[in-house]
């Protein structure tokens, strides 16, 4: 057998330990997993940039539409304020007190035998859940005949009477009533006198068929 | 193969670079640019209901605006019914124009009271008596018929009608009524 004299083993296992030097292997290691972080943070990078534009894409938008919003809200109460305004106006108008029917309706159940002195009527504010507008009348005047108190009497029962088919709890009391001292021609016969006052009361109620059919006149 | 003490070393000294690196790496530049993203990425979706409301509004808005006309016409009307000016100046003034037209002179009209009304924002209501001192009944009630007809922001309150002494024929009248007029 040939004998084989390597007499550059020294440099050959310089080399081989150079080429397994761990330090190396690991620059290289961590060589290419930095790469692969680089690469993987660029992907990160271009995705964050896009997420940014995004965003201030978005930004620009909200900006642009968030005053238009706000005035739009405004403008919008406004409006509602106005047309919750209409309503109460319409409704106030409807449910206001018309005094000519009460007047005309008074003209029909005086009698010739009665005088009215004095009227006097008011109505006060609408309050309650109803909406019913209260109304007061004082009446006073002189009844003639051979039973002026009776005249009075059925001129009483006769307003309560004509009132209540228009008008919510209609009451009507005498305030008043004395014979009077004066004496008066009626029919060319002279017959006494009595004095009163009546005091009627009523309510309408907003939007009842009897109220609303009693408006106009 | 066997390490050697030099090679162990450099061996350690590599795998402490690597921690090294991975530390730097997801605490420095990663973590943060991912944190940026969900911060922006979460500000898109939180603006985005919001933008989606905004136009919303503005809709609903357009649309109210598009129905306002028929909502706000009595209040239109109203306004349009009510003078410029003090009502001190032209009520009373009607008044007696509208009285005399119907006959009876001599209305004398005068400011009572005035509130503000809280309901109706914009307007005002003001009392007034008015004095007739010469009316006969049937045409004093029809020159009432006709002023609640023909004046819708007026209401008689109260009214008081006197027989005169003098005159059987005519009665004295006073009214109370309440006007609503523009603030």
């Amino acid at each position: 057998m040939a004998l084989r004299l390597n007499l550059y083993h020294e440099v050959h296992k310089a080399r081989a330990l150079k080429r397994r030097d761990p330090l190396k292997i690991s620059i290289y290691g961590i060589s290419a997993i930095a790469a692969l972080f680089a690469s993987w943070y660029f992907v990160q990078l271009v995705r964050m940039h896009a997420t940014n534009d995004e965003y201030l894409k978005v930004k620009a938008e909200f900006e642009k539409v968030e005053p238009m919003a706000k005035a739009a809200k405004k403008k919008e109460d406004e409006l509602a304020q106005k047309a919750a305004t209409s309503v109460l106006i319409g409704k106030r108008i409807e449910s206001r007190f018309y005094w000519a029917p009460l007047l005309a309706e008074l003209t029909q159940v005086v009698p010739r035998e009665v005088q009215i002195t004095r009227l006097g009527g008011e109505v006060s504010a609408s309050g309650g859940s109803d909406n019913a507008r209260h109304c007061a009348l004082t009446i006073d005047g002189l009844s003639a005949g051979a039973d002026p108190r009776h005249v009075a009497e059925d001129l009483r029962t006769a307003i309560a009477e004509r009132l209540a088919p228009h008008y919510k709890s209609v009451t009507s009391t005498f305030k008043t009533l004395e014979d009077g001292s004066e004496m008066v021609m009626l029919d060319g016969k002279q017959v006494g006198t009595a004095t009163f006052a009546i005091v009627v009361q009523m309510a309408t109620v907003e939007d009842k068929p009897t109220a609303a059919g009693r408006r106009k006149k | 193969m066997k390490l050697g003490k030099d090679e162990i070393q450099k061996l350690v000294l590599g795998i402490l670079l690597l921690f090294g690196l991975v530390y730097s790496y997801f605490d420095l530049l990663l973590g943060p640019l991912v944190k940026r993203e969900e911060t922006a990425r979460q500000s898109v979706n939180a603006l985005g209901p919001e933008i989606a409301s905004a136009k919303a509004q503005i809709e609903k808005t357009q649309q109210a605006l598009k129905n306002s006309p028929a909502a706000t016409l009595p209040m239109r009307q109203v306004e349009a019914m009510i003078p410029e000016g003090s009502p001190v100046a032209w009520f009373p003034t009607r008044m007696a124009e509208f009285f005399k037209k119907q006959g009876l002179d001599k209305a004398s009209t005068r400011m009572t009271a005035e509130t503000i009304e809280k309901e109706l924002p914009g307007f005002r209501k003001i009392a007034w008596g008015v004095d007739l001192p010469k009316v006969e009944f049937v045409p004093f009630g029809q020159a009432i018929a006709e002023l609640e007809n023909e004046e819708p922001l007026l209401e008689v309150s109260a009214l008081q009608i006197d027989a005169s002494r003098d005159d059987v024929e005519t009665q004295h009248a006073f009214l109370t009524v309440n006007n609503l007029v523009k603030q």
